[in-house]
Formats: structure tokens, C-alpha cells, sequence
């Protein structure tokens, strides 16, 4: 999922990476910038990345019902299903590291063996989904799984076979060049201690993110603030952020990527909401209702006892 | 009926809102403080000037300019006065003078809004702009993204639901721009 194809590579090195540091992006908005105005937190709310960059719910009230009232959404149903897929994606690619870190290049057959018989386990009936949901994830989790071990042992090979002196550890980040649930501390930036990317490219770098819904102009958010507590963590730019989409189509996988700059604007707007909804946590401003709250709004019960 | 925006209330909205506050919703009187004559003479200046020079720094080698010209658009509800435009073969690109050596984000906005607006008056795309920062004799290129042409039209409605709300902004991030703000002393919470 996070390995670019020819056309996505050229389109990075041709026009993403020349054209992101040609546009450039405000001093002040640089994530190492993160004690002074604006990036300096106003209020002291501690918030989740993803309660940020979340605009799920247009007025911001899920925020304040979570850390005001302190009431927990009821996870919906593609929400159960993104974080299952996630961490198989996550377990796959790091089954595959480990395997290449315990088998050695040497023995690069029992590599590929040990990818190959990777299956997942079926979703644990605590996930709360029915027999017909639980069977149908099931059977996303196994095409993911197919399409990413495909991808993993070709690349596997190829390295293999253009490094005839490779060692283990060259062989686990040429073949799999993306660090998964990367750690971060967003106090810098008034976020939580305790993020995590979905992956992250040091070459580049860019910040990745997962999705298995559908494209929303918001998600862009969580990338800029990705990239925003890492420039904060290690004063190197950040300038590029991707978004993977993974759509489940009958037994085939189709994948998206939005691949797109940091620039000031996508910065300025992380600030805005960010300061947006610490104010209504540090101040306990209730922001209402929104006029249209989705129906799948973990606090829809909450909102809309009636509806 | 949506009052008319000045190209500058977006300056001014990113640096304070409250300054659109006192200019629109409790219309005060405002003194000149010394850094904005310094500014307007700096501005006169550069233009008496720039009629003379020729156009190496924004790397462009021929071209015509026009001054001061005044722009409007229904569409936008916006309307604006541009230092300078130049007219190349490839595009016609606004330029804003600023008497200051850094690029502030708040300038960026306002030339891509008068950006905006020389569109809509040559009804032909304008692709970006120059800052021209006078210290530096420094041409900086901003150019107008997709993105930055869509916050630019983001902040004009921002502007217009605190005209619309009527409702007193809390204090700006940066609380040192209160030091030498025209309005300081109609903000009773600034010390």
C-alpha cells in the first residue's frame, strides 16, 4: 500500500519534491517554530491528533463531548474495520522485517516461505461485529494481505537480485522503506505524547496515511500535522504528506494515493482547528449541534437521542 | 447585504481580527502611528523608482508596468488599489510593496487576493505574484496554488461571519503586534 507506482515516483520526483521546495513555506509555520505565535499553544488541552485533523463531525461537538463530558462514541462500523485492516498491514510488513532479520540474505528461500504462509487471524469477536460483518472483513483482510505479500516478495527479490553483497539490515529498508506506527511526542504542539503515523519515509520524507474510506478534503490535516510535531521533534523540513486510499471492489483491491504538499495553507488550517477545539476543551465551550451530523457519528445517540 | 471587502482587511484580519472589528462593526477613529508614515513614504518611493529600473529583480526581461491601479470585482466583493502589475508576454503577475525584509504570511494572502482580483479584471489567469521587499531591493514570487487561491477566498467569508456575528474577537496569537497597533487603546484587555 505505501510503495509508490512508476508513474506516482516520477510524479513525486518531477513535480512534488522540485515544486515543494520551489513554493517554500513560511518560517513561522515551520513545526520547529512550535514556541512561538502561531504555532505556540494558547490553551493547555492536551488533544489527539486525530481529534484535530477529524472534521467528521462539521462542529467540532465530538471533541468537546469526549473531553469535557468525558462520554465514548460507540465505534462505528467502517471505523472497527479501518482499524483491523491497519494493523494487519502494520503486522504483515513487520513479519516480513523480522523475517528478513532472522533468516538473513543467505537464506532468503525460508523468507519467502515465512511470507508466503502469513495469513491473518479472523477478527476477535470483541471487535462487536456480526458473523456477516466479521466473515466480510475477513475476506478484505486476506486480499490485503495477498496484494501486500505479492508486493513485499517481488521487491524482495529485486533487491536481492540487483545487491548480490547485501546485508540484512540494507535488505529490510530497501525492501520495505517505511518505519509503521512511527512514535511521536505532539506536546510541542499542545497534541497528545502519544502519536503515531501510519508510516513515514525518511528518504523524502513524507509522512503516509491509511484510509479505507472515502477521500475527504480534511484528511490532508492529519499529514500536516504529522509533518508538523516531526519538524517539531527534528527540526528537518517536512514538505510532503500521502494519503492512501484502499477501496474494496468484490475480491479486488484498488488503491489511491493523493500524494501533496505541506504548504502554508493546509498549516494554517491544522493551527485553526487546533486552536479551535483546545479552546472549546480548556474553556468547556459546548460548540452545538451541526446542521448535518452524519448518521454514522460515533456520538450520534448522544447528540440525537430522538433521531 | 455583504458589505464590500478592501484587499488590505485581509492583512489585517490575519494580523488582528479585532482590527476589522473597529473598521467595520464599531467603526472607531484610528491614529497613523509612525511606522505606518515610514511605510507610505518607503511606498511612494519605490514607485517613483521602479518606473526607472528595469525588471531583473523579478527575473523577468521585458515587460510593461502599471501603476496604482484600482481593481474591483462583484464576484469576490472585493476591491483593492495594486502598488503595480506587469504585463509580460507569458502573464500579467501583481506586485505589493512592503517596507519589511521578511516574508509575513499575512502579505502573501493579500497579494494573492489582489492576485484574484487582476484576474477576474483581465479575465485571463494570473498565475502568482511579486512581493517586493524594499530594504532588500528583493523580488519574492508567490505563486497562486490551487490551495492558495481557495484559503484566500476561506479568509474573505472568515472576515465576513465577524462582520456578520458582530461578535468582539478574543486577543491574536501574537500579543507583541499590540505594541505599535493604531487601535491599542480601544482593547481594554491589552496592557
Amino acid at each position: 500500500m505505501y510503495f509508490l507506482a512508476d508513474d506516482e515516483r516520477k510524479q513525486l520526483l518531477r513535480y512534488y519534491l522540485p515544486k515543494a521546495r520551489e513554493l517554500g513555506v513560511a518560517e513561522e509555520l515551520r513545526g520547529w517554530n512550535w514556541h512561538q505565535p502561531p504555532l505556540e499553544p494558547v490553551y493547555g488541552a492536551v488533544l489527539a491528533l486525530y481529534e484535530v485533523a477529524g472534521r467528521y463531525c462539521p462542529s467540532g461537538r465530538d471533541v468537546f463531548l469526549r473531553r469535557v463530558q468525558g462520554i465514548r462514541g460507540e465505534p462505528n462500523l467502517a471505523m472497527i474495520q479501518g482499524a483491523v485492516l491497519h494493523d494487519i498491514l502494520a503486522d504483515l510488513l513487520v513479519a516480513a522485517k523480522r523475517a528478513i532479520y532472522l533468516y538473513g540474505t543467505g537464506n532468503y528461500r525460508a523468507i519467502c516461505e515465512a511470507l508466503e504462509k502469513y495469513a491473518p487471524a479472523p477478527p476477535l469477536p470483541s471487535t462487536g461485529l456480526s458473523e456477516a460483518e466479521a466473515a466480510d472483513l475477513l475476506g478484505k483482510m486476506e486480499i490485503l494481505c495477498s496484494f501486500e505479500r505479492a508486493r513485499v516478495l517481488s521487491r524482495l527479490q529485486e533487491v536481492l537480485a540487483r545487491h548480490p553483497y547485501i546485508g540484512e539490515d540494507s535488505l529490510a529498508n530497501l525492501t520495505i522503506p517505511v518505519v509503521l506506527e512511527q512514535k511521536l511526542n505532539g506536546a510541542f504542539l499542545g497534541l497528545s505524547g502519544n502519536l503515531s503515523t501510519d508510516a513515514f519515509i525518511f528518504s523524502e520524507p513524507m509522512i503516509l496515511d491509511l484510509k479505507f474510506g472515502e477521500p475527504r478534503d480534511f484528511h490532508r490535516l492529519g499529514t500536516t500535522g504529522y509533518a508538523l510535531v516531526m519538524e517539531a521533534l527534528y527540526e528537518f523540513p517536512v514538505n510532503l504528506g500521502c494519503i492512501v486510499y484502499g477501496e474494496f471492489r468484490g475480491d479486488r483491491l484498488i488503491v489511491k494515493r493523493d500524494i501533496h504538499i505541506i504548504s502554508d495553507e493546509l498549516r494554517q488550517w491544522f493551527i485553526e482547528e487546533r486552536d479551535e477545539k483546545a479552546r472549546f476543551v480548556a474553556e468547556e465551550i459546548d460548540p452545538g449541534l451541526a446542521g448535518d451530523c452524519p448518521a454514522t457519528c460515533p456520538f450520534y445517540r448522544v447528540c440525537r437521542p430522538g433521531g | 447585504m455583504d458589505p464590500v471587502l478592501k484587499v488590505s482587511d485581509i492583512k489585517q484580519y490575519l494580523y488582528c481580527p479585532r482590527i476589522i472589528y473597529f473598521t467595520y462593526v464599531l467603526p472607531v477613529e484610528k491614529k497613523t502611528t509612525p511606522k505606518m508614515e515610514i511605510g507610505k513614504e518607503e511606498h511612494l518611493k519605490t514607485a517613483r523608482l521602479e518606473g526607472r529600473r528595469r525588471l531583473r529583480a523579478y527575473g523577468l526581461t521585458e515587460g510593461e508596468r502599471f501603476f496604482n491601479t484600482y481593481l474591483f470585482s462583484p464576484r469576490l466583493g472585493l476591491e483593492g488599489v495594486l502598488d503595480m502589475y506587469l504585463a509580460v508576454p507569458r502573464g500579467s503577475f501583481p506586485v505589493d510593496f512592503k517596507n519589511t525584509c521578511r516574508l509575513a504570511v499575512n502579505h502573501k494572502y493579500q497579494l494573492l487576493a489582489y492576485a484574484l482580483l487582476l484576474e477576474d479584471q483581465l479575465g485571463r489567469p494570473v498565475r502568482g505574484g511579486f512581493i517586493y521587499l524594499i530594504p532588500l531591493g528583493r523580488a519574492v514570487y508567490v505563486e497562486a496554488t490551487p490551495e492558495a487561491r481557495l484559503y484566500t477566498k476561506r479568509l474573505l467569508g472568515a472576515i465576513r461571519g465577524l462582520i456578520g456575528q458582530e461578535q468582539f474577537p478574543s486577543l491574536p496569537r501574537r500579543a507583541g503586534r499590540c505594541a505599535d497597533c493604531e487601535y491599542r487603546n480601544y482593547c481594554g484587555d491589552v496592557g
